[in-house]
């Protein structure tokens, strides 16, 4: 680390001495190592020896940035000149800053030194298991990788946060195929600081593989209605991504098209709804502990019991609307759990459709969408009715925010996130009917 | 290249094995409201090897290209192969490619001024403000890449390569009369090669500008398609997404052995005798592809692979593996995109071929449908499922285009809906700006004619 650290300071020394106001550097050294598996098989062990470093300056008021993956000084000085020359060629901005000195800290989180050999045993374990378990799944692609490294941060304010991690991680893409028929192919991702877990008991692997292997019996649906979509854990990162850009980003609420851009501590979903961003909880491994402006990243809630309570604005973008930066920039989400079993929330819905992968557009700014449900079931008189091929859903994020019906009890909690299936009404559901003859369903 | 002696120090390896240095730039400007808000420039540069033991790869990198990090990453890189071989054998056997490639690229890498870039899409924003004050957002986005890789293989093969492209991006909103926002956005110019080689004066943009513009406005009183299975008119912008996404994803090699809806499928009628589709290595259509590939990441000498002919599933895009197991021609479908990527099967310039129809003839034979024009994202399905978000299009009422659309999406199965084609138009136009996500990102082009074709379009 310490190495780091003089890569760090240099850097800044450097950009200091070119003219810099203010700057900033992020020194990044780490080693991958990873294994693959293709078609059901292992096929590759990749080993990545890596480091880089990034850097932003401010010159009156003026921002450029620039990053290299050498850490020799010729490099950090060639990179220091090109960041320097971007930022005397930008425009003015009184928004751009570097983080304000807070108490500076040092970071150890997860599996600082990789068990290789455990974790590849994990892993045969894993395709064996779901062999065994699941003979009809497909594993198409299983990418499983050990990360680890160091990181330091500083900037010209006399902040320095230094961060020493690892941990597994794995990402599984799979299919169900049986008598020349094949499902659509479904994924999800596990993190864990554990090289022996078993990793069939993580997540909801075998909720996942027990789907697909119902999808074989998939078929269209003929008709179109508007009822009741139960998104499923692994799909609400759709609904997530929504809230936290088009509705809540930066520039979404510096171009002023959020459809939430006055509504803070206005009611913008159901009473049951709360959204938190969770970087430092026990259920996330290895959650951020530096936002990416350079402050140390805390809890905060985005939606509490329907009540919008913060955006997620960057530093930049917190100044750029004079509305207040968000206490972190992580992914790691939760959606708080309800009290109701998913069997007892499918039992309240009589028409509706459990969604297990959207393949969507992007949605407009306000929310509209429209896109396939994938791996998805339908629901009738409050049962799972049978798997669905080419069915379309439609409707408005926003809208549906408000309509929740509910949330289960049953959570996915697979190291980067905790959610729960949500049902949403007012979602049009539309099959492989005719659609000029279906307006006359509307 | 380099002076380091490459041949000595991979003459240990056993069987088939690659060398790569790579070094890659990138330049992003991004103006949005008039703020920069991105003004970055990167660059990496490393090594990466390869090592093949009878079924099972071994790779290593590291971000160096000294004598000292090829001497590491080919060792790390055995090492990983003989343990996946001692832990998980495959016993396949040896692999080679059938003969060397050598390509040299005559022209220098080049790097363009951050400063030009910076005024280059402020006067293009500035043309914006001005002209058209009333705009909800709006922003424009350069992007410059410059790829430059050396390839060396145990059988020879030596390639020097660049990987040139820029583009310019321009996006507008407008809000409409029920308080709704709507968007159009397009990529203006660019290409194969360097800033230098596409702009010169921002005015030159203008007209494509206002062309946006003038989508804008007609979207805003725009209308929601009728959802269900439509007859539609796929403009030449987005059928390269269909030849990308409906069918190329599935006849890669590597997905078609993952089940997809091709495996077993050469030889079959998947789509209208009146469709031909290929992925071009470097030419096409008698002109340079929009993104030329002249040696693969494997060293393979690239070629066409050509995917559908007259309707019948003639092959699939293969590595080397995939080749030796369907007794295939390797094509040179073997891409990487950063130094520290392993190749994966990956498209290159993937097209649907023109047909002998006039566009016009095309939209006054449909009595009620659309004309879609635009698109955003697409993703595909190994089941052959596609979709497409869908940005800008048109109503067809009784052969004459009406009422802009509002953003929706269409789907459906691609060797069901290729069968539906009935109507190709005379003119390909390409999409050099993708960038296709397959575990790593990579640069790919694609393009096509117009076609008539049935499809499922999603309303609101």
């Amino acid at each position: 680390m310490e190495e780091l650290k003089q890569k760090a300071a240099f850097a800044l020394e450097t950009l200091k001495a070119l003219g810099a106001d203010d700057a900033q550097v992020s020194v990044v050294r780490g080693d991958v190592e990873e294994y693959t598996v293709d078609a059901g098989e292992f096929s590759l062990i990749r080993s990545v020896f890596s480091q880089s470093i990034s850097m932003k300056v401010i010159k009156d008021h003026k921002k450029g940035a620039a990053a290299v993956n050498q850490l020799e000084d010729d490099a950090i000085r060639e990179a220091a000149a090109e960041c320097m020359a971007a930022a005397q060629s930008g425009a003015e901005d009184d928004a751009v800053a570097i983080a304000d000195k807070e108490e500076n800290a040092d970071f150890e989180d997860g599996a600082l030194t990789p068990d290789k050999a455990r974790f590849f045993d994990s892993l045969i374990q894993f395709t064996e298991d779901l062999k065994k378990e699941f003979p009809e799944i497909m594993l198409e692609q299983m990418v499983a990788s050990y990360s680890g490294g160091r990181h330091v941060f500083a900037n010209s304010n006399g902040v320095l946060f230094t961060e020493h991690d690892g941990s597994y991680s794995v990402s599984v893409m799979y299919s169900a195929h049986r008598d020349g028929v094949s499902t659509s192919f479904n994924y999800f991702d596990l993190e864990t600081t554990d090289p022996g877990a078993r990793l069939m008991d993580l997540g909801m692997c075998r909720t996942c593989f027990a789907r697909a292997v119902e999808e074989l019996d998939a078929a269209p649906f003929d008709g179109k209605f508007l009822g009741t979509a139960v998104f499923a854990p692994g799909c609400m990162d759709d609904v997530i991504s929504v809230i936290t850009g088009a509705f809540s980003g930066d520039y979404a609420l510096i171009e002023g098209t959020s459809p939430w851009k006055n509504k803070l501590g206005e009611t913008v979903a159901s009473p049951c709804f709360t959204l938190s961003v969770i970087p430092d909880d026990p259920r996330i491994v290895c959650g951020e502990k530096i936002t990416v402006d350079g402050y140390r990243s805390k809890n905060y809630d985005v939606i509490r019991d329907g009540v919008l309570q913060a955006f997620c604005l960057s530093d930049y973008g917190a100044r750029k609307t004079g509305l207040t930066r968000a206490p972190s920039t992580s992914g790691a989400v939760e959606v708080k759990a309800g009290e109701t079993p998913l069997n007892e929330l499918l039992a309240g819905i009589e028409n509706g459709i459990l969604v297990c992968r959207f393949s969507g557009g992007e949605p407009a700014a306000n929310g509209d969408f429209s896109g396939v449900a994938k791996n998805s079931f339908l629901i009738k008189n409050g049962r799972l009715a049978g798997a669905l091929t080419e069915t379309m859903i439609s409707g408005n994020f926003a809208e549906m925010l408000k309509n929740v019906r509910g949330i289960s009890k049953e959570t996915l909690c697979d190291g980067g996130c905790v959610l729960p299936y949500v049902a949403f009404d007012g979602v049009t559901v539309s099959g492989r009917t005719d659609g000029i003859e279906a307006t006359e369903d509307e | 290249m380099t002076d380091i002696n490459i041949n000595a120090l991979m003459a240990g390896c056993c069987g088939h094995a690659e060398l790569r240095l790579q070094k890659s730039a990138a330049r992003r400007v991004g103006v949005v409201g008039g703020n920069l808000v991105s003004n970055v420039s990167a660059t990496s540069a490393g090594a990466s090897a390869r090592v093949y033991k009878d079924g099972v790869w071994g790779f290593s990198s590291v971000g160096a290209r000294d004598e000292a990090a090829v001497k590491r990453i080919l060792a790390a890189a055995s090492e990983n192969a003989a343990l996946l071989h001692s832990r998980k054998p495959k016993n396949k056997g040896p692999l080679t490619l059938a003969k060397p490639a050598f390509y040299t690229e005559t022209r220098p890498p080049a790097v363009v001024e951050q400063k030009k870039l910076v005024d280059f899409a402020r006067a293009v924003d500035s043309h914006i403000q001005k002209t058209y004050p009333a705009l909800q957002s709006r922003s424009v986005g350069i992007t410059v890449n410059c790829i430059e890789k050396e390839l060396y293989t145990t059988e020879g093969t030596v390639s020097y390569q660049l990987f040139p492209r820029v583009y310019v991006i321009v996006s507008m909103s407008a809000e409409t009369a029920d308080g709704e926002t709507v968007e159009v956005f397009d990529v203006l110019g660019g290409g194969y090669g360097y800033f230098d080689d596409h702009y010169d004066d921002p005015a030159a943009l203008y007209p494509a500008v206002d062309a946006i513009y003038n989508e804008l406005m007609q979207k805003k009183e725009g209308v929601f398609p009728v959802a269900g299975e439509q007859l539609c008119i796929i403009d030449s912008a987005i059928s390269g997404m269909i030849a990308h996404e409906a069918v190329g994803h599935t006849v890669e090699a590597d997905l078609v052995l993952a089940g997809s809806v091709a495996a077993g499928a050469i030889g079959a009628e998947v789509a209208s005798p009146l469709v031909n589709l290929t992925d071009f290595a470097h030419t096409a259509f008698g002109e340079r592809a929009p993104l030329p590939v002249y040696v693969d990441d494997e060293g393979t000498e690239c070629k066409d692979a050509v995917l559908i002919k007259d309707g019948v599933l003639t092959g699939y895009m293969n590595n080397l593996e995939s080749a030796a197991h369907f007794g295939m021609p390797a094509c040179g479908n073997a891409r990487a995109f950063g130094f520290s990527d392993e190749p994966l099967i990956r498209m290159r310039n993937t097209a649907v071929h023109p047909g002998k129809d006039k566009l016009e003839d095309m939209i006054a034979s449909v009595d009620n449908g659309y004309y879609l024009t635009k698109t955003q994202n697409g993703q595909a399905d190994t089941t052959g499922e596609f979709m497409f978000g869908v940005t800008m299009g048109y109503e067809i009422k009784n052969g004459k285009l009406g009422k802009a659309l509002r953003d929706t999406t269409i789907s459906g199965v691609a060797f069901q809906m290729l069968k539906t084609v009935d109507m190709l138009s005379d003119t390909v136009r390409w999409d050099f700006a993708g960038t296709c996500g397959k575990k790593q990102p990579m640069h790919v082009s694609m393009g096509g004619p117009a076609i008539r074709c049935r499809v499922n379009v999603g309303g609101r």
